[in-house]
This record gives structure tokens, sequence and C-alpha cells, in this order.
């Protein structure tokens, strides 16, 4: 199964701990969004990350995925 | 129970009079959340809800913090409609459980409504009937009832999903059922939409108008805003309500509540998380720790929380809380309750971040405490949440029986699969358990094998703790399956059996023993004492309350009946079987397998070979193992020999090939190897039959019939019209026609027909 990398963007900036509750995801805060990077399994994991979101509240605005570069 | 206890919200565990053992629940997932009017009066929600009365759904789906549980509550304590509430989580994504919990809420609005129902999922039947049975017992109530399904977006699992539909359909008038979701749930929504079976309440309508808000903040908050910083509030959370009510906690303790609006206003951070960080700041030390700490337990009493934050005082900082109904909701009184939900993700998301560890040993505590007092299941969740290992192998020694017997084998099994080797060899009947549970919900056959390899391990190194209980079970699995040497799962069988029958402590599993041993008897060729075993496991009293070895048994039945050419006898065994294995595990476990192979043996007897082989390639598949296993090798016997019978010989002979390597692997195969044996000699005399031109599955009446017009100018269409058929069937029959005659076209079925000589019958050849 091909690693991806999802680039998740989600409305409204997130404070640096809440990210912190997303392991494996590096952050970034874009033009009063926050942008939410890092490899993803399968999607049973992607999955996981979008209910974590849910969760909080937040509001999905972008999930796109992106063919890992380079093995890690 | 009296009304006077229930409005106490009297904290047990639930408990069914009279129904003999009682399923392990959550207490407070039935208790409903609080009749107490919501912050901010709104009877536009309350008339959106009446708008529903005489439809059986309506459906309330917001995504989290919109006051769904609120809005539902607060109408249901103004219309006070008879209620039973469930409060839905993971460990309810599966149909015992579920309709458990929802029997088990009805029978709490009067006694014995539910009873029924709970009685039927003790024993074996498919979920219709318990359900019918829960409708019987509403409509007997004579007044219109109310079912709330808080947090249903958890049920996931399709079987329950499509039980509720059917649930749905078959509600008694003037009951109403009102699910509470953060997703819209799998179920037949469009259908109920487009007959107008339905009302729905979402975000749109969820959401504060900002007169609204006004009211919230300004007038129940007491901060001193302007219509001004009222707008921009409103504007900035999008009337989100869980948000608004941070909004007011905040606002209540800033010294310029309007300077603060207009700060919030401008920033771009995340609504709740913004708001979350201000009013955990705005909190003193202590207010903040009990806060953040209160936030990891859930669902929490005061005494928990005293106990689990070593503070004494719980009780009235609830209460305080409590009265302005924003922070922390409370369940039924002096009961359970919650901090708002929302503001704990933050807060939980805070004290990681702050003491990565202290997390973890708040659950522990809960899971010591609540396990002191008889709530297994709140205390398996804290466990599992800790990391406590020996606590929830603790719980589960403890509570793994009452499990397997309710039915909640999926439960037991999800809880064995979080534990580490060394904890389940230390606990022997967490391995035998594990293995049964394994055996009656697990995906395959690997499961089984491992825990059975842990009950070895337990019973080398811990032998003192390997009782005659454990010994009896692990026995038992290893005659039900068998696994390698049929010699050997006779002895276990028998073994089983005798500790079982003479010892107290093993007595509840003589069904399993007896079912085991059949089966064991039954590959050693032994049909006349197969049988004898497996009637004695019906026999056994409490037989209807061991799903699985009850199936085993009926199983076994079925092919001995086949066997002994008694068709009618095996398909009502085999029937039976299916049912059981229907309600208790799906065809997806290894007792769904042996109910399907069961079955398709009767299918073959009763000529059904298409069906028959459908029903054996399913159990094939699921017995396909990297391991060489003596049910595995009969499938694949049995499959060929089905073919051999439907005249395709190819892959006849593909199944008797991997029979017979399997078969070469195994220590000691009993009657499969003869079983092989006399597929091999069908199958070269239908190859013989077949090259010297013959037909080998001949066509049924109604394909002849078919067969025969093909013989003439007619189309197809006229073929049906001429035998009052449907052009579809015309066209199955002649698939079936090209299949069993080897041809592909139409005048290459004619002209076969006509060199074998089947157009010259004018009867049927069967």
């Amino acid at each position: 199964m091909p690693r991806r990398q999802y680039r998740l963007v989600v409305e409204g900036e997130l404070s640096d701990q809440v990210a912190l509750v997303l392991e494996g995801m590096t952050m970034s805060r874009e033009g009063g969004n926050t942008v939410l990077v890092g490899p993803v399994r399968d999607q049973a994991e992607l999955q996981g990350y979008l209910q974590r979101l849910s969760d909080f509240g937040l509001t999905l605005l972008s999930a796109t995925a992106v063919e890992e570069e380079t093995r890690s | 129970m009296s009304a006077e206890e229930h409005a106490r919200g009297r904290l047990r565990l639930a408990a069914i009079p009279e129904a003999g053992e009682a399923p392990l629940l959550a207490e407070a997932k039935l208790a409903a959340p609080c009749a107490r009017a919501e912050i901010v009066a709104r009877p536009r929600l309350g008339q959106a809800l009446d708008a529903g009365e005489g439809t059986p759904l309506t459906l309330v789906a917001a995504p989290a913090g919109f006051g769904k549980t609120t809005a539902v509550r607060a109408w249901c304590a103004d219309r006070d409609p008879p209620l039973a509430w469930v409060s839905l989580d993971a460990g309810d994504n599966d149909l015992a459980r579920f309709w458990t919990y929802v029997s088990t809420a009805v029978d709490r609005v009067r006694e014995g409504l539910g009873r029924g129902a709970l009685q039927r999922l003790r024993s074996t039947r498919a979920i219709e009937e318990p359900i019918d049975e829960l409708m019987n017992g509403i409509a007997a109530l004579g007044q219109g009832l109310v079912i709330v399904l808080d947090d249903l977006q958890t049920v996931t699992d399709r079987e329950c999903l499509a039980s509720l539909d059917y649930a749905l359909d078959h509600l008694p008038a003037r009951v109403r059922v009102i699910a509470i979701s953060r997703a819209d749930p799998m179920l037949r929504l469009a259908r109920q939409r487009a007959a107008g079976r339905m009302i729905e309440l979402r975000a749109g309508d969820l959401a504060f108008t900002t007169e609204e808000a006004r009211e919230l903040v300004v007038e129940h908050g007491g901060v001193d805003l302007g219509a001004e910083e009222v707008r921009l509030l409103h504007e900035r959370t999008q009337g989100w309500p869980a948000a608004l009510v941070l909004a007011a906690i905040w606002l209540r303790s800033v010294d310029d509540p309007r300077l603060a609006v207009h700060a919030f206003g401008g920033s771009h951070r995340f609504v709740a998380d913004y708001l979350s960080q201000e009013v955990i700041a705005s909190l003193d030390a202590d207010m903040e720790a009990f806060l953040l700490s209160a936030s990891v337990l859930g669902r929490f009493t005061p005494e928990l929380s005293d106990e689990v934050l070593t503070r004494s005082d719980s009780a009235s900082i609830l209460a305080n809380l409590d009265r302005s109904n924003l922070l922390v909701s409370g369940l039924e009184r002096g009961g359970w309750y919650r901090i708002h939900p929302l503001l704990a993700e933050f807060a939980i998301a805070q004290l990681a971040a702050l003491e990565p560890t202290s997390a973890q040993e708040i659950h522990r505590r809960a899971g010591v405490w609540l396990s002191e007092r008889g709530f297994p299941v709140e205390a398996a969740q804290h466990a599992a949440a800790a990391g406590d290992h020996d606590l929830l192998a603790e719980l589960m020694v403890k509570h793994h029986l009452t499990l397997i017997r309710t039915g909640d084998a999926r439960t037991l099994l999800n809880w064995v699969r979080t534990l580490p080797d060394e904890v389940v060899v230390r606990h022997p009947a967490l391995a035998v358990g594990g293995a049964t549970a394994a055996g009656m919900v697990g995906q395959s056959t690997l499961e089984q094998r491992r825990f059975l390899r842990l009950a070895e391990r337990a019973q080398a190194e811990h032998a003192d703790r390997f009782g005659p209980y454990a010994h009896a079970a692990a026995a038992t699995v290893r005659a039900a399956t068998v696994d390698g040497d049929v010699g050997l799962a006779v002895a276990e069988g028998r073994r089983a059996v005798e500790l079982a029958e003479a010892h107290a402590e093993a007595g509840s599993l003589l069904v399993a023993a007896h079912a085991g041993y059949a089966r064991a008897l039954y590959f050693a060729g032994d049909v006349n004492a197969a049988w004898a075993a497996a009637m004695r496991a019906l026999e056994q009293p409490e037989v209807e309350r061991i799903p699985p070895g009850h199936a085993l048994a009926r199983a076994t039945l079925a092919l001995v009946s086949v066997e002994k050419r008694r068709v009618e006898t095996a398909r009502i065994h085999a029937e039976k079987g299916k049912s059981i294995v229907a309600r208790l595990a799906g065809s997806r476990s290894w007792i769904g397998a042996n109910a399907a192979a069961a079955l398709g043996a009767v299918l073959e007897a009763e000529g059904h070979l298409g069906e028959a082989e459908r029903e054996l390639a399913h159990a094939e598949h699921f017995f396909h193992d990297e391991v060489a296993t003596v049910h595995h090798a009969w499938l694949l016997v049995a499959l060929a020999r089905v073919r051999v019978r439907r005249g395709r010989l190819d892959e006849a002979r593909t199944a008797l090939n991997a029979a017979r390597d399997e078969i070469g692997d195994l220590l000691d195969g009993g009657r499969v190897t003869s079983m092989a044996a006399a597929v091999e000699a069908e199958l070269e005399e239908a190859a013989a039959r077949a090259a010297g031109g013959e037909i080998l599955a001949p066509p049924s009446a109604a394909e002849l019939a078919v067969l025969r017009l093909l013989d003439s100018e007619l189309s197809a269409r006229q073929i049906a019209v001429e035998l009052f058929l449907s052009a579809n069937t015309v066209r199955t029959h002649t698939r079936a026609i090209y299949r069993k005659l080897d041809v592909n076209s139409r005048a290459d079925a004619v002209a076969r027909a006509q060199e074998v000589g089947l157009l010259g019958h004018t009867e049927s050849p069967r």
C-alpha cells in the first residue's frame, strides 16, 4: 500500500498544544486556517485523524493526498 | 424500580429480575440527562421537535457542541412523554449490546415492557424476534413513547444499523425515535425522507440566532455588551452554541468584556481553542486543576472525583458549577456529571501538554474505584485508557463468563486483545476465554490458535492457577477445532466431558464440551457416537444460553443426518444452527463458517447444488489458513464433490488436489482421507463419462423447456411469452444450458442437445 502524506486544512488557527494531540502531523498556520501535514499509513488512520478533528468541532476545509517523495 | 428510585438515580448495576444472568451494562448510559430548563429557552426548537409527532424518526444531526442533547432533553422535560434514553458509545457497536440497552431503557419506563425482548436476546434467534417483542411491549404501553438514541454516530456496524431500520419500519403508532448524532447515520434516510416519515434538526436550526446569543451572554451570563459586540460575537462564533457558552463563562470573568469581544473578533484563532484557553486561564489554580482532571474522567460522580483527585470537596464544587449549568452538566440528580464536552477536549490536550502522565494515573485510579463499586464496564474503559493491564485482566477474569453468556464475546475479545501475552498467561481464564470468544466472533482461526498456545503456556507456567475449569475449557476448544489430529481431538473431547461432569466449577462447560466431542467424533467417522454426544449437548438445561456450543451441536447433527439420508431432519438442524449464528456473530466467524458448511451439506443432499457450492465455498474461505487443518481439508473435499456433481470437473480437480496436499500434512485426518478417496473415484468416473460425450449435469425441466424452444425460429422474447416466463428468466436458463452443454451459442446448444439425444425425449431426464 502506498504511504501517502495527507494535507488537511481546517478553519481557524489552532494553538500548539492542540496540535500535539494529532501526533505525527506537522502544523502550520496559513491565512486564518491551520494546515496539518503528515504521513498516513492507511485509510483507517486517516479516518482516525478526521474523527479527532471532528471531536474538537473543527471544520474540515480540505483533505488532499500527496504521494511521499522520499521514503522515511 | 419505583418512580422515586428512578428519580433519585440510584447507582447500581443494571439488573433484570428473574432473567438469570444480567448483562453488564454501564448504568450512566441509561440515565437521561437531568430534566432541567435550558439556559436560554428556545421555543422554536421545541416547536420543531413537536412537528415530528406522528413520524417514526426524528434526526438531530450536527457537529459537537451544537446543543443537540440539550435541546432534546429540554423538550422531553417540557412535554414529559414516557421516555427511554440511551447514551451510546463505541462499545455498543454490536447487535446484542445495542438492543440490550434499548430494551433495558424501555423496561425502565414500565417494568416488564422490555422483558420479553431481553429474554429473546438471551436465547438464540434472529434479531428481528427480540425487536418484534420490544415493539409488542411498547405497543402495550398505551401512550406515546419517545426513545432517544444519543451519540448514534458511534454505531457504525451495518447489522446494527440495518436492525434499526427494521425497527423504524415496525414502530407502533405514536412511538418516536429521536436519533441524536454528530454525523448522518447510515440508515435508509432517503427513503424515510421521501415517505415523510422523518423530520430533521440540523446545525442551521440549532445555531443560536443573534437574539438568542444576546439572551445567553448578556441576560443569563450577566455580561455587559452592546448590540455591536453581540453582533460581533455572534458572527465570529456563527451561533455555535458551545462556543457561546464558553464565551459567556469567559466574559463574566474579564474587566472589560466589550474590549475583550473586539479582540476576540479580530483574532483568527479557532473559536473553541481561543475560548477554551481563555476560560481555563480565568480559573484560579485549584479550579483549573479540578477542571483539567475531571475532563479526563468523562462521566463521573462527586465520590469518584474526590477519590481520583484526592480531594473532599467535589460535591460542593460541582453543585456550584452545576447551578450555572455552563461549565458542568449533571445527569440524574446526585448522580453522574460531566464537564462541558468541547471544553473537556481542549482541557485534556492542555493537561497532556503540561503533565503527560497524569491522565494515565487518573484513568488508573478511576478504574480501581469503579471496579470496587461494581461498575465493571466503566472500570474496564478506564483501565484500558490507563494501560493498566493487570487491572483490566482482573476485571475480565471476574466477568468473562457473563460476557460470553450474554452474547458479548466481542467486548471480551476486544479487551483481551489489548493485553500483552504475559498478562494473559498469568490469567489462564483469559486465555481460554479468549479462545472461546475468538471462536465466536473472531475473523479467522489464527486468533483461536494464538489463545490456545497461550493457554498451554499458562498451564505450564502457572499450573496452580490452571484449575479444572481451565483444563476443561482448553480441552473443549481443542476438541472442537480439531486442528491437525482427529485422534487427539477425540481424546480431548472425551477429557473435556469427563472434567465438566466431574467438577462443579466446570459444569458450565457441559454444552460446549459435548458439542466439541461430537464434532471430533464426526471427523473420526463414528457418526452414531457423534449423534449421541451432540444430543447430550442439546439436553443440557442451559443449552439455550450457550449459543456457540448449541450452534456447533446443531451443525454436527445436520451433518450426521445428511449421512443417514434423513434430509428433512438435517434441514431443521442446519437452519436452527444458522439462526443462532445470525443473532450471535454473523457468518464471518468460526462458528458461522461451521453453520454454513452444515447448510451446504444439506443443500447438496437436497439437490440445490449451486447454493450448496456457495455455502461450502464461503466456509472453505474462512478455514483457509497457513496451517493444515482437518476442517479445511474436509471442506475442500466437500467442495470438490459438489463440483463433480455440477459437472465442473476442472474446478473439482483443483479443490481435490489442494485437499490431498493438505491431508498429507495432517497428523491424523480421520474420515477425511477416505472421503477424499471416494470423491476421487467419483471424479474419475465423471471424467470418463464426459470424455465419452455424456452430459454430466442434466438440464432441469425448466431449462429443458427453454432448450426445446431454442430449436426453433422463436426469439428469446417470444420464447418468454410462449412459456409464460420473464425475459430475464429465459436468459438465466439459457446461460445455464450453455454451461451444462459446454457451448457458447444457440446453434451449438441445439446441435449438442441433438447429439446427446436431449431433444428426442418427451419426459425430463431427472
